[in-house]
């Protein structure tokens, strides 16, 4: 083993020589720098500036001066300029961000999920934070993964590279996907009181807002964003007065992980092995199977939204209609109660329930739900990325890769989620340019608008992607 | 210290030799120090180039208040976090694999370094941004972590943190290719 000392010595002997080449250079440049100082005397200036401004009453007319032009430069630029927003300006604003606070509240305003998130120079996350139901309380210090069992009183420490948690995926990947698949929805539009810019942004499939003079989200869907550096001790790892320090991580002394624990980690791996197990049988239309390994993964991961969505995806598929609807309920609770989704509608869900509301042959249940899903599914007619957690929702593959559906593929299929409840068609046509096919979106918006009445139509006929020529 | 005051009252004066003892005194230790947070030799050198053009346009405005070897470092650190940030911020997560795989050098350059030292500054490229900084700054640069902590906008504790934490990452990534 190399110790400390011996890797400082090293630090301490490296050494680099400048080349000739490089002398040159930076001497040329130097001095000429230092020459065109010299032709510009600021010293002297800026003794005489000082003398001046020692002056009380010179300070006050150079201040009204100051206020009088910063005033009169705002009305000129007010009436000449209207700068125009650009994507770009919050891509390039997000990539100084240094610091993120996360904050979702309930509908009463108080805080059900905080997130901090330090971004690493190389743009990754560096340090994280996060307390968010049903989420553990987990800290993450840079080098360990600290995970707070406050019903165990106790901390479990893992290395970092083991266990891992982020607010969202990649985030250089969010930002590219920004940059190219973003949509301005309004400028100075208004967000809680104040203006704010209303974009689109697909990978979140959410709208967010963005504060005109920082060109930075100041909300992404409900979740509010600020980039504040966080109060000292934020990302330190503390064991409470009276909690177990459980070590994971390589190295740890054996045998000094507690029985619950390993108990829970063989439950929680084998409801990670089945929960993938069963997306893969619902894709494939095995819904007995899918069902069967869904449930053993929502009795032990009860947080987890998309496995009780797609159980009721299973028992739908069944033609377990009521089934069905308790558990898609049950993601709508999950999400009312954490996600911070107040009343508003978890589109994909809702529409979902409406469907088994309506085969059941209650209307008014599923004539609420599916009108509360119209409007993102009109939405998705010029904004395709808008209908992608419904393809998620359908085809639980889209989590591996391993369906990835076109922007066309999914107008197409949101046309027909439409058909199927509405009953209208408007002669929407696949094959046809989106041009050729303006006519019908207006004529879905303007339905929607006018009379927009869901009226459910099973054996409504379905369009089809025509094939793409070899 | 009392030279490089006697030198900076001289560059405000606009003295050219005074500026070039300048850049002779401490070329070296910041190319050095360049070369250890930049993975290129030529971003390295535009560092340094960066910080004395600087430092020459105000000079004869400049105040010196602390260690004119800290004040450049700084200025060299600054550099790199901007061209960082410019360059590599939000980007995509590098492939996973053999941590010591890096990019190849100039075949030249590793021939004349010695062994250990090429092992160390592959490794140094290894760990995160933050942590290099410290490692570096404290060790090579010789800043006291207040110091640091300045440079990097946080905490002392944190800074105390990413240098043992980026030693600690050294070693095990220096030990693991020993041990392989």
């Amino acid at each position: 083993m190399r110790p400390a000392e011996e890797i400082k010595k090293l630090i301490e002997n490296l050494s680099d020589t400048t080349s000739p080449r490089m002398d040159r250079r930076v001497r040329e440049d130097m001095l000429h720098a230092l020459a065109e100082s010299e032709a510009t005397p600021t010293l002297a200036w800026s003794n005489i500036r000082r003398q001046i401004m020692k002056n009380p009453i010179t300070k006050l007319a150079a201040a009204a001066v100051i206020i009088t032009a910063v005033g009169l430069s705002i009305a000129v630029i007010d009436k000449v300029t209207s700068p125009a927003y650009a994507l770009e300006q919050t891509v390039e604003a997000l990539r100084n961000v240094r610091f993120l606070h996360v904050i979702g509240r309930d509908d009463q305003g108080r805080i059900k999920d905080e997130r901090w998130i330090e971004i690493g120079m190389d743009g990754f996350q560096v340090r994280y934070r996060q307390d968010s139901p049903p989420n553990p309380f987990a800290i993450e210090d840079g080098e360990s993964t600290a995970v707070y069992r406050h019903n165990k009183q106790a901390v479990i420490i893992y290395d970092r590279k083991d266990v891992q948690y982020q607010w969202v995926g990649e985030l250089g990947k969010a930002l590219e996907n920004l940059r190219q698949q973003g949509k301005i929805l309004k400028e100075n539009d208004i967000y809680k009181g104040q203006g704010a810019h209303r974009v689109w942004w697909p990978y979140m499939s959410a709208e967010c807002y963005v504060d005109p003079q920082t060109k930075l989200p100041i909300a992404i869907g409900d979740t509010e964003l600020s980039y504040e550096e966080p109060p000292a001790g934020t990302f330190d790892i503390v064991i409470p007065e009276g909690y177990v320090a459980v070590d994971k991580r390589p190295g740890a002394p054996a045998g000094s992980v507690p029985d619950w624990l390993l108990e829970e980690e063989s439950i929680q791996q084998k409801a990670a092995d089945c929960f993938r197990q069963a997306t893969h049988a619902l894709a494939r239309g095995d819904y007995s199977e899918a069902a069967e390994l869904f449930e053993f993964v929502t009795q032990h991961q009860s947080g987890r939204n998309w496995a009780w969505f797609w159980l009721g995806s299973a028992y739908y598929g069944q033609g377990q209609y009521e089934l069905a609807i308790e558990k898609f309920t049950k993601v709508l609770e999950i999400f009312k109660a954490y996600g911070g989704g107040g009343e508003k509608p978890l589109n994909y869900c809702n529409y979902a329930r409406g469907l088994a509301y309506a085969r059941l042959g209650m209307n008014e249940a599923a004539q609420a739900d599916l009108q509360a899903s119209l409007p993102s599914m009109i939405l998705t007619l010029r904004t395709p990325s808008g209908g992608k957690m419904f393809e998620y929702a359908d085809n639980p593959l889209m989590r591996y890769g391993k369906y990835d559906p076109s922007e066309r593929q999914m107008v197409v299929n949101m046309i027909n989620r439409l058909r199927t409840v509405t009953g209208q068609s408007f002669g929407y046509d696949p094959a046809a340019t989106g041009q050729e096919n303006e006519a019908a979106i207006s004529a879905w918006e303007r339905w929607s608008k006018d009379s927009g009445r869901v009226k459910f139509t099973p054996d409504a006929e379905r369009v089809l992607l025509p094939e793409s020529p070899e | 210290m009392l030279e490089d005051k006697l030198l900076v009252i001289k560059c405000r004066r606009g003295d050219k030799e005074a500026m070039c003892r300048l850049y002779e005194k401490y070329k070296d230790y910041l190319l050095t120090l360049a070369r250890g947070l930049v993975d290129e030799q030529a971003e390295a050198e535009d560092l340094v180039h960066d910080a004395f053009v600087a430092f020459a346009r105000r000079a004869r405005q400049f105040e010196l208040t602390g260690s004119l070897k800290g004040y450049l470092a700084t200025s060299v650190v600054n550099g790199a976090r901007d061209r960082m940030r410019a360059a590599a911020r939000w980007a995509k997560a590098p492939a996973p694999g053999n941590p010591l795989a890096t990019r190849p050098n100039d075949p030249e350059q590793c021939a004349a370094e010695a062994e250990d030292i090429t092992r160390l500054r592959q490794a140094l490229r290894q760990i995160p941004y933050e942590q290099r900084e410290a490692v570096l700054l404290h060790i090579r640069g010789g800043m006291k972590f207040r110091q640091m902590a300045k440079v990097q906008g946080v905490s002392v504790s944190t800074i105390h943190a990413r240098y043992r934490y980026g030693l600690d990452k050294l070693r095990s990534l220096l030990n693991s290719e020993v041990e392989k």
